[in-house]
């Protein structure tokens, strides 16, 4: 088909978890044909075996398909998948500034949840046509036209005509698609403009290299193009320019404006391509950059260990290949006493987190040992210079640091009425500020807090959870740094400080912490030859202690006649749990003991 | 001619069993009695294939029998004709020591003075009885097909015989056994006057109906230190009876240690034929299947394993320190001292004229304790 933008559509799909989003992506793709029914796995959008397993959506894709609607023309429809969680929440905005409209996705049975609001105003932020969908219609407790009616009274959306659909039955899906072509404006953008591509994804490819996925907002690029990042400030010779489907890749000669594809451009390192950034041509630049770029910095550390130091060279390769896909995560060597040689890693946040040390234990068959997650705390040392920890074990000596600072976000909670107590209870107890409370639409409330980013990445997300049923929605943004009272919390194991299990924490939270921890230790560590004392302290002064008994009887009674293989066979599993422990001083911590630590009740 | 020879033990298997214990997972196959014949004219070929040119040369060149023993299973159900034809055929492998050391294991309750007398004539000198326990109720719970009044007849009847040298096997942390029970027990064993003591404490192995028990709550083991009292209670009546603890389970007045376990435990060569037998000769270690059909049909020799130095160092170690004796440390060389104070100080070992030995506490620890030793000796 010949390059008509009026005949282009650029959408994306935005629900509430578990809405139904995926199943409807899929139904679309097999409608229009571009995925025949024998290929079709279940939500082929999550291709992550980790993303299919927890359905959510971690990086963004996006899919073009041909549609001939019933007016007999034929369209091109590009189906953009975004991220579903706040740890993405950046990568997300990229995704639906490439986007004119946004189909929403609510449940027949469900009606309008916290997520399905917050998706809407992000939509609405960027402009774009929202698109009504009822979904599940086949279910027994379906009330589509009592959620219609809350859509057009809660978010103001006209329901008129709005699509009634199992995705899973595959009932009402030639609804959506005609409702998307009568609906969703074409984009209208000047094609003999200089180029302006806006990277909205990016990933690695092992034959092509790093590629961008972009929304060409104008201009036209080809194959052989000198292109410019604007942001990064870096040339690359384009090789090959092409549209997504489904199953790969689908080569072509050029992108025009209003266009949504891929750029390869033999670029070796996924770190030259900044989601958010501009591509423009070299010989004929965009006086400016599409807005809206920010650079991605790492908000949580971490330290990362192989749980068997032999493993380290492995641990780096599989970071190295990670982050050809996610250019958010950071890492560099570090050595701890206690546990070896490992990496100290930076994530976007929690769940960033725990997606990473997931698939580096099930795609690359890594045992890890992860220490507590930091912040980057400012130290103003008395010398006047100012310096930024990341790790715990770097923290200057305390007669050398005149004052620390923390990193504070500026948190939007967004509940139903009821939470609103226990959700300042919580925010409280998380040593926040209170700044603003709004009624919105459908008796709702939107708090706004000042809470620190330490406190956030500690069980936060668990507790606004299990406090508001998973009602509320929550995001945040780094606003800076505040001055705070903080102190270096160690751990003792049989008098010897354990430095991976040190933590920096407010002064008004060490004491509690540190009993906290103590305890989970105790449970942790299994009994040995000795009694083991477990300490909490703070610059020399214990606040807490537990203590794990010495071993009562460990031994077989009979040595089975001239059959020794039972007592080596044993013997061989009581070193292989050995090798799993690591030794600090004379006291052997199983690795689940430095991840225990940090899941709070 | 004999102190240039290297002493052997030969060990044989006899799978047979008038009924399983409820805590038994040893090869043994009640109710296959009728393949008895066959399993022994299988046995008397293998014997007879060790007492030619074999992998390992001929025995006989380089070996004498220091000790043989029969185990099972129940050696003492079996026709005791079988027992003399294994220990005819055995001169073959090798020539018997003067002293040499033959036990026949058995059971109080399948004993006659008619056995008795074929055993003795045999060669058989020393009696290993599965007594298990005097209290006629522990018995009945465990499975056993005697009675407490039967150790004591079995005893008389083998001194009647002519046995002297004779071991009786009894087993505390028995689920619901009392510390009374036990000590009646050891009384009961002691006024025997036996020479030789073991004290199990039970293993619950998987698989057994022992475990199924355990597992469904039916029967509750006692904790663990209870069962470290059963054993230092064993250890203090036995001593004051003359008895020394010789291994972790072991007793024996002085000058009649066990000297086939003893092999096994000092790393001494030895040959192990039937069923399930395991054998370790020249460093290497194999053993027969431990299914009665394979064996049978003709199966022999698995798991061919040539230990290299690291592997016996640590065979001494994991061996060595169930024994009173101990390890000799001038075999290691790369003792980590600072740890091993450490141990010492910590009541876990005792060094004493290059020997390293556990403690009493230590023994109860052997597990844990081996595997720091393992590191602190360098292995």
């Amino acid at each position: 088909m010949n390059y008509d933008q009026s005949r282009i559509r650029n959408f994306c799909i935005i629900a509430h978890i578990d809405h139904g989003k995926s199943t409807l992506a899929d139904r679309i793709l097999e409608k229009t044909g571009v995925m025949k029914l024998r290929d079709m796995t279940d939500q082929v959008l999550d291709s992550m075996e980790l993303e299919r397993e927890r359905g959510i959506t971690i990086k963004s894709k996006a899919v073009r398909m041909p549609y001939t609607a019933k007016d007999g023309q034929e369209y091109v429809l590009n189906l953009i998948d975004t991220p579903g969680h706040v740890d993405f929440t950046y990568e997300v905005s990229r995704a639906l500034a490439a986007c004119e409209g946004a189909i929403l996705v609510v449940d027949a049975s469900q009606g309008i949840e916290a997520q399905t609001l917050a998706n809407v105003y992000m939509a609405l932020e960027h402009d774009l046509e929202i698109r009504p969908v009822v979904n599940k219609i086949d279910l027994p407790s379906a009330q589509p036209e009592v959620v219609k009616q809350e859509i057009e009274d809660e978010i103001g959306i006209d329901c008129e005509g709005c699509p009634l659909v199992s995705a899973k039955q595959g009932i009402g899906i030639d609804d959506v698609l005609e409702d998307i072509v009568k609906n969703v404006p074409a984009p209208n953008d000047d094609v003999d403009a200089p180029l302006q591509a806006l990277i909205f994804d990016s990933y690695y490819d092992n034959y092509r290299g790093a590629i961008s996925s972009v929304r060409l907002k104008a201009g036209r690029v080809k194959v052989g193009d000198r292109i410019r990042m604007m942001a990064g400030n870096r040339e690359f010779d384009v090789t090959e320019v092409g549209a997504y489907l489904p199953l790969g890749y689908s080569p072509r000669e050029e992108l025009c404006a209003g266009e949504v594809g891929y750029i390869a451009a033999s670029i070796k390192d996924i770190a030259d391509i900044h989601v958010g950034d501009t591509i423009t041509l070299a010989n004929n630049p965009a006086a400016q950059p599409l807005p809206g770029y920010k650079p991605v910095l790492p908000m949580v550390y971490c330290g990362i260990y192989p749980a068997d130091g032999a493993d380290y060279d492995s641990l780096r390769d599989a970071l190295e290949k990670l982050r050809l896909n996610d250019a958010a995560l950071s890492y560099e060597p570090e050595t701890s006493v206690a546990l070896g040689y490992g990496f100290r890693c930076g994530f976007l946040g929690l769940l960033h987190m725990e997606i990473i040390q997931e698939r580096l234990e099930r795609e690359f068959d890594l045992d890890l040992v992860t220490t507590a997650p930091s912040v980057v705390y400012k130290v103003i040392k008395t010398d006047g210079t100012t310096q930024f920890i990341d790790n715990p074990t770097n923290l200057p000596p305390v007669q050398e640091i005149d004052w620390m600072e923390e990193p504070c976000v500026d948190a939007q909670v967004i509940t139903p009425q009821d939470y609103v107590g226990a959700i300042m209870e919580l925010c409280q107890d998380k040593r926040g500020t209170f700044k603003d409370m709004k009624y919105i639409e459908g008796g709702r409330v939107l708090l706004n807090y000042d809470l620190p980013l330490n406190e956030v990445i500690y069980d936060f997300f668990d507790q606004l959870k299990s406090r508001t049923r998973g009602y509320a929605s929550f995001d945040y943004e780094l606003k800076g740094y505040v001055r705070s009272d903080l102190v270096k919390l160690d751990m003792l194991l049989n008098g010897e400080q354990c430095d991976a299990l040190s933590i920096i924490v407010h002064r008004d939270r060490a004491y509690p912490r540190g009993r906290s921890i103590a305890e989970k230790l105790k449970e942790a560590i299994p009994r040995q030859l000795f009694e083991i004392p477990i300490q909490a302290a703070i610059g020399g002064k214990v606040i807490a202690r537990e203590t794990v008994k010495a071993l009562r009887k460990d031994v077989l009674a009979k040595c089975y006649g001239g059959d020794i293989s039972r007592k080596k066979k044993l013997l061989e599993k009581q070193k292989e749990g050995k090798k799993r422990m690591r030794q600090v001083g004379s006291v052997a911590v199983p690795s689940e003991a430095f991840m225990a630590v940090l899941k709070m009740d | 001619m004999i102190e240039f020879m290297k002493p052997l033990s030969l060990y044989y298997h006899v799978p047979f069993c008038a009924r399983k214990c409820a805590y038994c997972d040893f090869a043994s196959y009640p109710g296959r009695e009728g393949e008895m014949r066959q399993y022994f004219d299988r046995l008397l070929t293998e014997i007879r294939r060790w007492s030619v040119l074999t992998d390992f040369g001929l025995l006989s060149d380089r070996f004498y029998v220091k000790t043989v023993f029969i185990g099972g299973g129940t050696p003492t159900l079996v026709d005791a004709s079988c027992i003399g034809e294994i220990l005819d055929h055995s001169r073959f492998i090798a020539s018997f020591a003067d002293d040499i050391e033959i036990t026949v294991e058995g059971n109080p309750g399948t004993l006659t003075p008619e056995k008795l007398a074929v055993y003795r004539r045999a060669g058989v000198n020393r009696l290993s009885l599965g007594a298990q326990s005097f209290d006629d109720c522990l018995l009945k719970f465990l499975g056993r097909i005697h009675n407490a009044a039967q150790i004591g007849e079995a005893v008389r009847m083998a001194r009647e015989a002519g046995f002297e040298n004779l071991n009786l096997d009894l087993m505390y942390a028995l689920p619901g056994q009392s510390m009374a029970q036990w000590r009646d027990t050891l009384d009961a064993a002691i006024a025997l006057d036996v020479p030789h003591i073991s004290a199990y404490s039970l293993i619950v192995e998987d698989g057994t109906p022992m475990a199924a028990r355990v597992a469904s709550g039916e029967v509750i083991l006692p904790d663990d230190d209870t069962v470290n009292a059963m054993q230092r209670e064993a250890i203090e009546r036995l001593s004051k009876a003359g008895y020394g603890r010789y291994e972790i389970s072991n007793y024996a007045k002085p000058g009649f240690e066990c000297r086939h376990n003893l092999t096994y435990w000092q790393r001494g060569d030895y040959l192990g034929l039937g069923c399930a037998a395991h054998s370790m000769l020249d460093n290497c270690r194999f053993h027969n299947p431990d299914s009665l059909d394979e064996y049978l049909a003709g199966a022999r020799m698995m798991d061919f394993q040539r230990l290299n130095d690291s592997d016996i160092l640590e065979e001494t170690v994991m061996l060595g320190t169930r024994m009173s004796q101990g390890i000799d440390l001038s075999l290691f060389k790369n003792v980590d001292n600072r740890r091993l104070d450490r141990l010492v100080a910590s009541g876990l070992i005792e060094l004493d004229n290059g020997y390293l030995r556990l403690t009493t506490r230590g023994m109860e620890l052997q597990n844990a304790v081996i595997l720091e030793l393992l590191e602190v000796l360098g292995c």
